[in-house]
């Protein structure tokens, strides 16, 4: 019988070694794409950072570290990068935050829960060129929407240049941020929220469990892989912010909302790609260990808890 | 409170939520609003009064926005790189999901891994290299290197999101299909994606709205007025009428329209895909 098996399988050339090419064939346009396009480029962006080249010369010389000596001694890189990590210490807390409130409400309703999803997600699914625009005649100091109503409601004392004072023109990009990326948390909150067995909230109200207690003690520690995806998630976008700082304010007024995207593609356009790549590989490395030492910290806590 | 009937009582329970809520919506429409309401005014009328509501409805201000720009090539260059994109992301990352989901071969769980780190790094990370090899290709300032640029961006989630979905196929239906005389590509074409629309669906509208939203890869490789996507001409037109309130308005809407009609149509889908790759 394994005669009769193996003997059809002999007239193939090697029988034991014959690789199925199918999967192979079924992966390879994908990893071709991704290679070239995706990967390649990330990679040879790291390597690069090691060498002079200035996207115009196809000769490349080696450079050891000196474009990672030039930009960590760049008082405008650190000053990118903290406000990158100050954008992010408020996207974790507030849009998250709200995020997981409304959602909370939303499933605490009846009726209208689809309408109420659908319409404060909204935002949510704009470009950021749009909503960068958005907001800029939202600031717009008379034509804008935000003076005018302040001085309507009685608080003209707090008028201002939102976007032209260096002190808050980083918080005013924020505000923009938030707006259009608090719907994303809201419904991967919600669907969280769903997934949670209706028994146990039962229970707690059969308990006499009030709203505060339902929050802290069930809905938030059983969100907790939730909370998880849409922190990293927070990581991601708060340290990759860029079309919504570059169309409001460049980056401005004297770099006071400049943060590292900016200051990467700055670069890009001034022909310096050994420092453009150098910020970029820094840049990467800080996203790759936070967001996986973040990950990692989860899962220990929850393992130990 | 004993008075009121239970019904009435739970009623009232959900009475706060409705509040907040209504508050929420208000609050986070009121800009979108304001900016399709400003649209329709003249400039006098902004400059004069910023909140209030246009004495007449000015559809003037689209059609001069419309013509102000090259609206409508940015719309063409938009919906051909978006659709051509979310097909080839659609058909290039369901074939590579099906062999990482059904397939058993070497490399398996390291190339997929590889697929994966790819989410992991910012944007920024590859830009430098990949402006000088779209160069090099002469594929800059074109809308063929744009598109695989975004499906090259696009393919890691895709694939992550449909192999998880593939997984859940019972094995007997392949094998069945085996059985008929069926090849794995004939499985993939008539069982396989068929079954699949859901998830498709949901996937292709996720990539559609990210692809078409997308800004800072058409900032850095598109550089020529005829070739703009929507956001991008959005930029140019803002420059160019920044001091025609009016028309800037008109412009915004312009661009923020269709995201809205395909939101109405697919909403659910679009969260569908938002969600289903976060919490599988």
């Amino acid at each position: 019988m394994a005669q009769m098996l193996s003997a059809p399988r002999k007239r193939i050339a090697g029988p034991r070694f014959r690789i199925d090419l199918m999967p192979y064939l079924f992966i390879l346009p994908a990893v071709v794409i991704y290679v070239i396009f995706n990967l390649g480029p990330v990679l040879a962006s790291f390597f690069l950072s090691f060498f002079k080249w200035d996207l115009l010369s196809p000769t490349t010389e080696f450079a050891g570290f000196d474009h990672y000596d030039f930009i960590l001694n760049d008082d405008r890189f650190w000053n990118a990068l903290g406000h990158n990590f100050i954008f992010l210490g408020l996207a974790v807390v507030i849009p998250v935050s709200l995020g997981l409130f409304l959602a909370v409400f939303i499933y605490e309703i009846r009726r209208g829960r689809v309408f109420f999803r659908a319409a404060l997600f909204l935002p949510a699914i704009f470009s950021g060129v749009v909503i960068a625009y958005v907001w800029k005649w939202i600031y717009h100091p008379f034509a804008g929407v935000l003076n005018p109503t302040l001085e309507l409601v009685g608080l003209g004392a707090f008028t201002q240049s939102w976007l032209g004072n260096p002190k808050i023109a980083l918080y005013s990009t924020f505000i923009a941020y938030t707006w259009a990326s608090f719907g994303y948390s809201m419904v991967i909150f919600l669907a969280g929220l769903q997934d949670i067995s209706t028994d146990i909230f039962d229970a707690a109200r059969v308990d006499g469990a009030n709203f505060r207690q339902k929050l802290f003690h069930i809905t938030i520690p059983c969100l907790y892989d939730v909370f998880t995806f849409v922190i990293t998630l927070r990581i991601f976008t708060a340290m990759g912010v860029f079309g919504v700082i570059y169309i409001l304010t460049g980056g401005g007024p004297f770099y006071a909302s400049d943060v590292i995207d900016i200051y990467v593609f700055r670069m890009i356009g001034n022909f310096e790609m050994g420092w453009a790549t150098a910020a970029a590989t820094v840049n990467t490395v800080i996203v790759v260990c936070l967001s996986t030492g973040f990950i990692k910290w989860r899962e220990w806590r929850s393992w130990t808890s | 409170m004993d008075f009121l009937s239970g019904r009435m009582r739970r009623r009232l329970r959900g009475a706060p939520f409705y509040l907040l809520l209504t508050l929420a919506t208000v609050i986070t429409l009121v800009p979108i609003i304001w900016v399709f309401a400003s649209a329709l005014k003249s400039n006098k009328e902004i400059r004069e009064n910023a909140l209030a509501l246009p004495q007449e409805w000015r559809f003037q201000n689209y059609i001069d926005a419309w013509f102000g720009a090259s609206f409508d090539q940015y719309f063409f260059n938009s919906i051909f790189i978006t659709v051509a994109s979310v097909g080839l992301v659609l058909f290039l990352s369901s074939l590579a999901a099906y062999s990482f989901a059904k397939m058993r071969f070497r490399g398996n769980q390291l190339i997929f891994f590889v697929f994966l780190i790819g989410m992991a790094f910012p944007l920024s990370a590859k830009l430098g290299p990949l402006l000088s090899l779209m160069y090099e290709l002469n594929l800059a300032n074109s809308r063929f290197g744009l598109i695989l640029v975004y499906v090259a961006g696009s393919l890691p989630f895709a694939i992550l999101m449909l192999r998880a979905f593939f997984q859940g196929f019972p094995q007997e239906l392949e094998d069945s299909a085996a059985l008929d005389g069926c090849s794995r590509f004939q499985f993939y074409l008539r069982i396989l994606l068929p079954l699949s629309k859901p998830s498709l669906m949901a996937l292709g509208i996720f990539v559609f709205m990210g692809t078409w939203n997308e800004f800072f890869q058409a900032l850095l490789l598109i550089n020529e007025d005829s070739k703009r996507t929507l956001p991008l001409g959005l930029t140019a037109f803002q420059d160019e009428y920044f001091t025609d309130f009016a028309l800037s308005f008109a412009g915004i809407n312009i661009t923020a329209v269709p995201v809205i009609i395909v939101y109405i149509m697919f909403q659910r889908n679009l969260i569908e895909g938002i969600t289903v790759g976060s919490l599988k």
